[in-house]
């Protein structure tokens, strides 16, 4: 049975019911046991597993992923949590040059099925260290699947999937859409696919690339197009790495037209590696060049209202894009 | 916690009776077989028979041996760069620790790690990456989650001077320190870290000491001593099993050779170098067992002629297995 409930509430409960079902399933981070996490992701958890299954960790991101590693390594199935991808620096070696490589510089004679929760995203005002992305250090790195959802739907079967997954999973959670968004999310367990991307929804003038909380930016610009006469399909990745060419490329042929939409920086960011697999594999159904909507350049997010409105991709910035690239 | 330091007249001292000639023979056979192996791979590296680079340790064996070897199969090794012997002290068949060096498909890892950098899977050897301390860390990990499920495994962890003054070694203990994990850290302290001596690394004598500031045991002893060494690690293992919490064993040793194969090593002086060589823990050892009649020359020749042999199938081994095909590169990214 359907109900419809938040994104967070999905996370909350995937974790829960995935608990329940799998007692390898633990968890660990800063704040999410007794606290039940600052955005309330972790909540009940604590009181239902113990502090044996939910552990509320060192201030050390570090020793959070590794201690996550090791336990993989003797059969758990760990889910530790980075509370703001801001602080993800001290995890960088262990999740990189670790988890990410355990698999492979041991020809398979480790795994390493950890799934690291990473709250990310601006938009809520949390200023330059509560707001960041950076999805993208861990897309370039081979070995470690990268998804950002953007539903609840599949927030919750995502994160299910990726417990289950053999590979290291960085699972990014908007924060922005932890409350914001809600949708009809089954009772009971279910997947979806970790390397599939969603058509959001379809049309026929141009594709819209996207995912995270752009995802919605994106939708809501091509509906006022839509009123104008531009129909846009919207494709949420869904998985950044691996991306599912498939389905992009599949959607560029048809609309002849790309727009990418992003939240991160500009430079080097998700739209950079997309923009190229178009040129390899769809450069004569290109009808105009890629175009790009994404933050600009600088650190982000600057705190103050103003700064942070300039810095957020928002429905106003993607309907000009998308006036651009129709234009062409 | 007391810290116990250089233990220097341990080896004159020691009763045999608290150890089984076998033990003392095995242990003794156990350096020998490191020495030999190290030495060899030294050689072959400068052969040209395999490429990339090797760390010996040469002059550490008593650390090494000494924490390792009375591990059990179920007990797990967390090694650095310079822990390529780790693997023959926990069993793992010397066929494949030298197909290992040539980056053979033979090799527990086919060929995909450095040749040092050698884990076994099937006895719980973690494949290290060349990242400082991140073994310590994810030995730890290991140890959390054998807790966990109520196992007496142990976590044998190792690293360098060096690795102590990095955040991740600390934020390893401070967390088996909260966890009361089995782990024993054993720090080989040769005194230097590539080029950097002691001195610049920390302000600290016993390196022991960084077990304080976790409210960790901490013991440092004369790490050539490959009794003193068994004695502290055999006691702090005992204490892990037990859910007594982790160790941090420093040994007070000596690196031979460069830090690596291609380090000349001019940073060090001469002098310095020879004192340590004067105190080979081999030697030392043939001293004390020979004077309780356990060794003399005709066993001790061999000895050396039965790891010879053993050695020279390996490498015959090793460099007849093949290489793994240029393709090979594409598995194991993606479970
Ligand atoms: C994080 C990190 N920084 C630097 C290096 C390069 N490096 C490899 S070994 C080494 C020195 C290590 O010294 P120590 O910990 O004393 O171990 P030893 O080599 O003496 O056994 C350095 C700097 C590295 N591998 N990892
Ligand atoms: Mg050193």
């Amino acid at each position: 049975m359907a109900r419809t409930i938040t994104f967070i509430d999905a996370i909350n409960e995937a974790l829960h019911q995935e608990m329940e079902r799998d007692d390898r399933v633990c968890i660990l981070g800063e704040d999410l046991g007794m606290g039940g996490g600052v955005f309330k992701a972790t909540a009940g958890l604590y009181q239902k597993f113990g502090e044996d299954r939910v552990l509320d960790s060192p201030l050390a991101e570090g020793i959070i992923i590794a201690a996550a590693i090791g336990a993989s390594l003797v059969g758990y199935r760990p889910v530790p949590e980075i509370q703001f991808a801001d602080f993800i620096g001290d995890a960088v070696d262990p999740i990189l040059q670790q988890a990410a490589k355990l698999r492979y510089r041991s020809s398979g004679g480790f795994s390493c099925p950890i799934t690291i929760r990473v709250c990310w995203g601006g938009g809520t005002g949390g200023g330059l260290y509560h707001s960041q992305e950076n999805t993208v250090w861990f897309a370039h790195e081979p070995g470690i699947r990268v998804v950002a959802p953007s539903t609840a739907y599949d927030a919750k079967g995502m994160l299910i999937a990726s417990i289950r997954d053999e590979n290291p999973v960085l699972f990014f959670e908007h924060k922005k859409l932890y409350r914001t968004a809600k949708g009809e999310v089954p009772e009971e367990l279910y997947t979806v696919p970790l390397d599939q991307a969603s058509v959001r929804r379809e049309g026929r003038d141009m594709t819209i690339l996207t995912y995270g909380y752009a995802t919605t930016i994106a939708l809501e610009a091509a509906e006022e197009m839509a009123q104008r006469g531009v129909e846009a399909e919207v494709v949420d990745l869904r998985s950044l790495a691996p991306l599912d060419k498939k389905t992009i490329v599949a959607s560029v042929r048809k609309t002849n037209r790309c727009l990418i939409v992003h939240e991160d920086t500009k430079t080097l960011g998700m739209g950079a590696e997309l923009t190229a697999i178009l040129n390899e594999e769809a450069f004569d159904d290109l009808d105009a060049p890629v175009m790009r909507v994404t933050g600009p350049d600088i650190p982000p997010v600057p705190f103050s209202p103003p700064l942070e409105k300039f810095f957020m991709v928002d429905k106003d910035k993607v309907v000009a894009g998308m006036e651009k690239l129709a234009a062409y | 916690m007391a810290t116990k330091v250089g233990r220097a007249a341990a080896v004159a001292e020691a009763p045999t009776s608290r150890y089984s000639p076998e033990l003392l023979l095995g242990l003794y056979r156990m350096m020998v077989k490191c020495r030999m192996c190290d030495e060899k791979a030294r050689i072959l590296f400068r052969q040209g028979k395999y490429a990339g680079n090797f760390y010996s340790n040469v002059g550490q064996e008593a650390g090494e041996v000494g924490a390792g070897y009375s591990l059990r199969p179920d007990d797990w090794v967390a090694p650095s760069h310079r822990d390529w012997t780790a693997n023959i002290i926990k069993g793992a068949p010397l066929n494949l620790c030298f197909a290992q060096l040539y980056g053979k498909a033979d090799s527990p890892d086919r060929g995909k790690s450095t040749p040092a950098h050698m884990g076994y899977p099937p006895l719980s050897v973690i494949t290290p990456a060349s990242t400082i301390a991140a073994q310590l860390m994810i030995g730890t990990g290991v140890a959390w989650g054998l807790k966990r499920q109520g196992k007496d495994s142990v976590v044998v962890a190792y690293c360098g001077d060096g690795a102590t003054s990095i955040g991740w070694f600390h934020e390893a203990l401070n967390f088996a320190g909260v966890h009361r994990l089995a782990v024993l850290y054993v720090v080989q302290n040769n005194l230097w870290a590539e080029s950097v001596p002691l001195r610049l690394q920390t302000a600290l004598s016993d390196l022991s000491d960084r077990a304080k500031g976790h409210g960790i045991a901490g013991v440092s002893v004369d790490g050539n001593d490959i009794l003193a060494v068994y004695d502290a690690a055999t006691e702090a293992i005992a204490r892990a099993r037990e859910g007594q919490g982790p160790t941090v064993l420093e040994c007070k040793t000596y690196r031979w050779y460069g830090h690596s194969e291609i380090d000349p090593a001019k940073y060090r002086l001469k002098e310095e170098v020879e004192a340590w060589k004067k105190k080979d823990p081999i030697p030392r050892f043939e001293k004390y067992l020979a004077d309780h009649k356990l060794l003399n020359e005709t066993s001790k020749k061999q000895i050396r002629d039965e790891t010879s042999h053993e050695i020279d199938e390996a490498v015959e081994f090793a460099e007849n297995s093949p290489y793994p095909a240029p393709e090979e590169a594409l598995e194991h990214v993606w479970a």
